[in-house]
């Protein structure tokens, strides 16, 4: 489809420019980029300028259409001869320019101002009483401001059936739209899904998806918030709460590794939605469908409000006396005969308790958050070759590549975050995007839709296309030149990876081999690479050919193998690994990885099993080997927020806290390490995973203990290197990304490919 | 679920299910693709494609028509749904077999245009944007048909008839009613051949000016 | 002074729409001689004839042919402007039926002199009669060859011209409006200048793009072939050449009559045999979006942009609607804002809402509902519209309400006074017996 899209690149609002212009606000002398709308330079000398379609992130091309932000332009000629342009212009699309003398609050604007907001207001149906977005509404707030005090409006207003569904999360009320153009907008500039339009023209010019179809975008639920009135709403938190009763609190999305800021509001002890949070090094404005939705969880009525204890295969409440009892008279006569699978999901502090509880307390070093097929030693291939373990790239830098190449991953459900930030570099930067997988991606508004290609490879023949596009990089000569490095063993082992051969066995034509090829020379160029290979069997060997692409094309820091949960980073980082401990230190007598721990549980070896935090009949890549270790290991216990079909099988479930009860930090998929704040108790009886392990180290006769996540993080810093001189407050609103010490560079082994055969091997899943 | 079979469809139950129809002929998407080498993109197309979706769709688009323009030329279906409920002659409803458009637009308003309006509303008993039982006539006011020394004028099909007045408009009707031209995939073929470099040597050609009514006015 | 043939110089010549008869008249000449000429030269010439664009807004042409880039990394696009809609305008339908190859000529002669290498020629939908006029010009002019590869024998010349049908909405006659629907997008207009680049400098596919009326490509034409020192003796000072007006309404005879620009109004009015069924009540020179200019000032008004303008109207696209007595001015304003709320695109505010709004008022005041007060606030709504709307058609649909107003207030107030037309029942245009669908209240 990409190649019928030539008007790909938008012209941002606001264009970056190095050069300064002066221009006089309201008589004050400023100067501004040459080029800013004058909206954002009259807020830099403190004016106002109200607007309802103008939206910073948004394209130019359809801003300007509601005529609020109008001002009074004049500009300077050549000769000094100031001339006012005859009509009132729009700020938001005006470009700032040397000389120009800018006014917002003469008599005329202010007429202005007052005719629009009549205009906007004839077919309102001003129903703001029983309007979710009363009280947070630009609209009501403008009027306040710059309307008229009434309407000579007589004749009737237009009328349409209230709160028409447009999808399971959002409601559609077409009497209140004014028109702005923000959603449909989004729709086409951000998530790329093109799915809300405007049908029909004039004053019968509505809002809608393709004939009544469900509006599936994955990130529908941003045009809630960008609607500046009550047309789009929410239809989980419709009627549900005044926002002047909600109470807010900053936290991070626990769906996925990219670690969106969000706000939570809530009322009493009820979460009543999830908002985005302003962060631009992560998620911007915005939240996916998952993060914005998906957090019901936190208040439902099924979450664990006591610790259970299965008792002749019956399940009766506990208090946590008892439950410690019971728990830490099964770890004294376990000695270390015990393990601990999970915190993928837990906070950095809770993470850093539990393997101290073990490795210092329990002498176990059997910990492991893993649930993938890849279970190897930690310093895998990414980091011995590169020097990284996750992501080369900050989310924020993915814009500025010229080239992004995914590779299998299925981005909007896998990495939304990262997904918007490539679909920006498209489609504001002229990114060029090269999408390889062994499947299309189901819905036509994912990568695949402006791809410069899809390359769809028969199923395990990654290495063979990776392969493929070296050999076209190597014969075309299209690699800079770097004396450094020595890469004839490379050469030679692509040289018979003809295009023709990669043809052969991968099933894409050789031209689109070699057109891709030719486009992964345009540097910056970053690699992202998802599911189908983190999974992959060969997992070590395509991670291998991927560090010879980045570095011969002198991109060394620009692969990303981000993590799929919440904190995995974060558990890797404290040390949830059998071979590491807190910030990657080895571990000189490694313990059990998760697929060892099971094994060992399954054949009733191993004596007690600690499972924090994760459904690992559902999560781990083979559910048949851990109902079998569930089944058979003789004490099981699971802490966790509700009932899961893991912790059914358990013989003790400690509740613990959710995102929203918690304070804590987690670390993102790009090592960003960002607050989370608690908000309210569910329950008295529900405790955070940290404290949890430090009341048992104590009961079990451990020495430290900790009296908030606080005092955890204190640690963490002092004894993490990675994490040194993080302290809640240095983490400030954006967090802190925490980086790899420059001191020992990283040097690249040139090593031979691995063995080609893996290519031609059938893919046993 | 349902499927609309009109874009003017409200449903009675949210998400329609999107629909699966496909008539697109192989000479209707020859056509389109030399349609679409006019341009640097494929977007442009959209006007000209959705003509030839009315005429393979018998006269109006469906949300089908919509969904298959969208698909061969990499556009969104909301987009498309966008353009098509844009402009006035796109149908989005079935209409009759002749399509009559009345211009009352000022000088045809002054000129006599809504007698003949009545007239019809009376002669056909449909009112305004109503088709006959019959399916014969669907009866419409166009805002200026731009040929204002000829008023009253009359849209029908691909043709204007000129000259009409509350008299002689009925004659129209009859001589209409025995005609096979003007229909509205005729009207949608004719604007899709005019696309076509050198399709007026292969006879092309709007319906043939017969000897239907419409003597030449002063200026013609 | 008066009717001057240039353009319609051969429009009754038998079978002038056939390739043969237009060269044997001198058809294509003007491209030959350009042909031969440098491409600046070209330009030069048009800006020596002083041809100022015939679509509406008279801005002179050969600065929007010189405007585009001289450097052609990208491609450049002539469009003509064949969406005609304004209101009483029917001139390009004419040259277009008939002289469909002076057209072409003109477009081929736009592309040489901004070495463009596609010309589009944008038709109404409607226009279907005649678009196959022009498909045939072309097709004939490629067979010729007037158009294709290396056109009359120079090097480089190669130059495409394809025609691009609309599909029913006046606001694409809109200079970026068209360009949207070119684009094959909703016709909403675009960024203008300074908010944008120039069309000249990034028009469709931000590519440089000229865009003309078909008055105007017809014009070049004129101009090539007839010579500029020829084609700038006719006219005033400041208006050079020739103007088609399309004289409609209560007139004996109306049609198109080309005239020299600075013509006397009633002059024109008497060539097309003077009003019928009454006294001259009033005049709209210019097409629908021009204020309207009561009997007792037509004899002041020249027809020329300067004189128009000095008179508080327009020469606009030259829509010349004549309105005998019988009319009522408040019902022909009421079947006015009618067309502009039935065209506005929707995009922005001002005309979105108000255009719909001052149709409700006067349908109001017309159905003898009117209110004291009401003549201000329909004069309070234009306000609020005129020069605040995206682009020109919320001006446009309020310059011809302010200006009834102003030259007719006793009847608006008669109407709100009495809820009766000041002419009586059978005053005109009718008031139709139904109901608005602009005026219902629910849709589905």
């Amino acid at each position: 489809m990409s190649d019928n899209r030539l008007t790909q690149t938008e012209q941002s609002l606001n264009p970056p420019s190095e050069k300064r212009v002066k221009v006089k606000i309201n008589g004050i002398q400023v100067e501004v980029p040459s080029g800013e709308n004058i909206i954002e330079a009259a807020k830099r000398v403190g004016v106002e300028v109200p607007y309802f379609c103008y939206h910073p992130r948004l394209s130019k091309g359809d801003a300007a259409n509601c005529r609020m932000c109008l001002v009074e332009v004049a500009t300077t000629g050549p000769d000094g001869t100031v001339r006012k342009m005859p009509k009132p212009q729009a700020a938001c699309t005006m470009p700032a320019a040397e000389g120009m003398v800018i006014e917002t609050e003469t008599p005329a604007i202010i007429k202005d101002r007052k005719g629009v907001l009549e205009f906007l207001l004839i077919n309102h149906p001003l129903d703001c009483p029983v309007c979710d977005r009363g009280g947070e509404c630009p609209l009501q707030n403008n009027t306040l401001f710059y309307g008229p005090p009434t309407s000579r409006y007589i004749e009737e207003k237009r009328h349409f059936p209230k709160a028409y569904p447009l999808s399971e999360y959002v409601v559609f009320d077409r009497e209140r739209c004014i028109h702005c153009a923000r959603c449909t907008r989004f729709t086409e500039d951000i998530s790329g899904d093109t799915q809300l339009g405007f049908l029909k023209r004039g004053a019968d010019m509505e809002v809608g998806t393709f004939a009544q179809t469900k509006f599936t975008s994955k990130f529908s639920g941003n045009v809630i918030e960008l609607c500046p009135v009550g047309a789009l709403l929410s239809r989980t938190y419709r009627f549900k709460a005044r926002p002047w009763d909600l109470l807010t609190q900053r936290s991070v999305c626990s769906q996925c590794s990219n670690g969106c800021n969000t706000k939570l509001d809530y009322r009493v002890n009820q979460l009543q939605r999830v908002n985005a949070r302003l962060n631009e090094e992560v998620n911007e404005e915005w939240t996916c469908d998952r993060g914005k939705f998906g957090h019901e969880y936190i208040s439902s009525p099924e979450r664990l409000q006591t610790p259970m204890h299965k008792r002749d295969g019956a399940w009766v409440p506990v208090d946590w006396t008892e439950a410690y009892r019971i728990l830490v008279g099964r770890l004294k006569t376990a000695g270390s005969s015990v393990a601990g699978i999970g915190g993928a999901k837990a906070t950095n502090e809770d993470n850093f308790a539990f393997q101290k509880l073990f490795r210092e307390v329990l002498g176990s070093g059997n910990l492991d958050h893993r649930m993938g097929r890849y279970q190897g030693p930690t310093n895998q291939p990414l980091f011995d070759r590169l020097g990284y373990h996750a992501m080369g790239n900050a989310i924020a830098d993915l814009e500025k590549m010229q080239t992004v190449l995914v590779l299998g991953a299925d981005l909007q459900d896998e990495q939304p975050i990262l997904f918007l930030r490539i679909r920006k570099a498209w489609r504001f930067k002229s990114a060029t995007v090269l999408y390889a997988n062994d499947h299309r991606t189901a819905d036509t508004t994912n990568l695949s839709d402006f791809a410069a290609f899809n390359l769809i490879y028969k199923p395990g023949s990654e290495i063979a296309l990776l392969n493929g596009v070296l050999n076209v990089l190597f014969t075309e000569n299209l690699l800079p030149e770097n004396q450094a490095l020595d890469l004839t063993a490379l050469k030679k082992n692509v040289a018979e990876w003809t295009p023709a051969k990669a043809e052969q066995e991968t099933g894409i034509p050789a031209a689109e081999i070699t057109a891709a090829g030719r486009l992964l020379q345009h540097s910056p160029m970053a690699i992202v690479v998802g599911r189908t290979v983190t999974e992959h069997p060969f997992y070590t060997d395509i991670i291998a050919a991927l560090s010879s692409l980045a570095t011969v094309t002198g991109n060394i820091g620009n692969v990303n193998v981000p993590g799929t949960e919440v904190n995995s980073q974060g558990a890797a980082d404290m040390g949830i690994l059998p071979d590491s401990g807190p910030g990657y230190v080895h571990v000189t007598a490694p313990g059990m990885n998760t697929d060892a721990i099971l094994e060992a549980a399954a054949q009733r070896t191993l004596q007690t099993l600690w499972i924090v935090g994760a459904d690992v009949v559902n999560e781990y890549h083979n559910p048949e080997l851990a109902h079998r270790a569930l089944e058979n290991c003789p004490f099981t216990v699971v802490s966790d927020l509700f009932m899961t079909e893991t912790a059914q099988l358990a013989d003790l479930v400690l509740p613990i806290a959710s995102v929203a009860e918690k304070d804590g930090t987690y670390t993102n998929c790009e090592r960003r390490v960002q607050r989370i704040y608690r908000a309210f108790d569910l329950s008295a009886d529900i405790k955070p995973d940290w404290l949890i392990f430090t009341e048992v180290s104590a009961q079990m006769g451990g020495t430290a203990s900790y009296f908030s996540s606080r005092d955890i993080l204190r640690d963490i810093a002092a004894k993490v290197p990675t994490y040194a001189g993080i302290t809640p407050k240095s983490l400030g609103e954006v967090g802190i990304r925490w980086h790899y010490p420059t001191s020992e560079p990283v040097t690249e082994q040139a090593d031979p490919m691995p063995p080609t055969e893996s290519a031609d091997k059938p893919v046993s899943v | 679920m349902s499927t609309p079979t009109t874009l003017t469809d409200r449903p009675r139950e949210p998400f329609a299910s999107p629909p699966k129809e496909r008539r697109f002929s192989a000479q209707a998407l020859a056509e389109l693709e030399e349609i679409a080498t006019h341009y640097p993109e494929r977007k442009a197309a959209c006007l000209p494609a959705l003509w030839i979706a009315q005429r393979e769709y018998s006269g109006y688009l469906t949300p089908s028509a919509i969904e298959e323009v969208a698909n061969y030329l990499g556009l969104s279906f909301a987009e498309v749904e966008g353009v098509a409920t844009f402009y006035t002659m796109y149908n989005l409803r079935p209409r009759g077999r002749h399509h009559l458009e009345v211009c009352t637009c000022l000088t045809c308003a002054v000129l006599g245009a809504y007698d003949i309006v009545h007239r019809l509303e009376h002669e056909l008993g449909v009112g305004i944007g109503q088709t006959t039982a019959d399916g014969e006539f669907t009866l419409s006011e166009a805002e200026c048909l731009n040929f204002c020394g000829a008023a009253t004028v009359v849209q029908v099909g691909d043709r204007y008839f000129t000259h009409i007045t509350s008299e002689n408009v009925m004659s129209l009707i009859d001589e209409l009613r025995r005609s096979e031209n003007y229909t509205p995939a005729k009207l949608a073929d004719a604007i899709v051949k005019i696309h076509i470099p050198g399709s007026s040597e292969n006879g092309g050609g709007s319906s043939d000016a017969e000897a239907l009514r419409g003597a030449p006015g002063p200026m013609l | 002074m008066g009717i001057v043939n240039l353009l319609f110089k051969n429009r009754l010549v038998p079978n002038i729409e056939e390739i043969e008869v237009y060269e044997a008249h001198g058809g294509y000449s003007g491209l030959r001689r350009a042909a031969g000429m440098e491409r600046q030269a070209v330009i030069d010439e048009i800006k020596a004839a002083g041809l100022r664009g015939r679509g509406g807004a008279g801005f002179p042409t050969w600065i929007k042919w010189n405007g585009l880039p001289k450097n052609y990394d990208v491609p450049h696009y002539v469009i003509c402007n064949a969406d005609e809609g304004e209101p009483g305008t029917y001139k390009d339908r004419e040259l277009m039926k008939k002289m469909a190859h002076t057209l072409v000529e003109g477009v081929i002669l736009a592309g040489y002199a901004t070495s463009s290498k596609k010309g589009y020629i944008y038709i109404r939908g409607e226009y279907v009669e005649v678009a196959w006029q022009v498909r045939k010009a072309i097709d004939q002019a490629y067979k010729r060859g007037y158009l294709g590869k290396n056109i009359l024998g120079v090097e480089g010349f190669d130059y495409d011209v394809y025609i691009h049908l609309g599909a029913g909405s006046y606001e694409c006659g809109e200079e970026s409006a068209l360009m949207s629907s070119l684009m094959g997008e909703r016709g909403n207009p675009r960024l203008k200048f300074p908010h944008a680049p120039l069309p000249t400098v990034q028009g469709i596919w931000k590519s440089p793009t000229l865009v003309n009326n078909v008055e105007s490509y017809c014009a070049a034409t004129a101009i090539m072939t007839i010579g500029a020192e020829e084609y700038a003796k006719l006219g005033t000072e400041k208006s050079k050449g020739t103007k088609i007006m399309s004289v409609s309404g209560h007139v004996a005879r109306p049609a198109n009559y080309e005239i020299e620009l600075g013509t006397p109004l009633l002059e024109l009015l008497e060539a097309a045999g003077g009003v019928t069924g009454g006294k001259l009540k009033a005049v709209i020179p210019g097409g629908s979006s021009v204020q309207i200019v009561p009997a007792d000032r037509v004899d002041k008004i020249n027809l020329d942009y300067e004189s128009c303008g000095a008179n508080g109207t327009l020469l606009g696209s030259g829509g010349f609607m004549v309105f005998n007595d019988r009319t009522d001015i408040v019902l022909l304003m009421k079947r006015t804002s009618e067309f502009y709320a039935h065209e506005s695109c929707g995009k922005c505010t001002p005309c979105r809402e108000g255009t719909r709004w001052l149709f409700k008022i006067l349908d109001r005041i017309t159905s003898g509902n009117g209110q004291a007060g009401d003549v201000e606030l329909l004069l309070d709504v234009c306000s609020q519209i005129d020069g605040r709307s995206y682009c020109g058609l919320g001006d446009a649909a309020c310059w011809p309400i302010v200006g009834a107003i102003k030259a007719f207030r006793p009847e608006f107030d008669y109407w709100i006074r009495n809820k009766r037309s000041p002419l009586g029942a059978d005053a005109l245009p009718p008031t139709p017996e139904r109901v608005n669908p602009l005026l219902t209240l629910t849709a589905a």
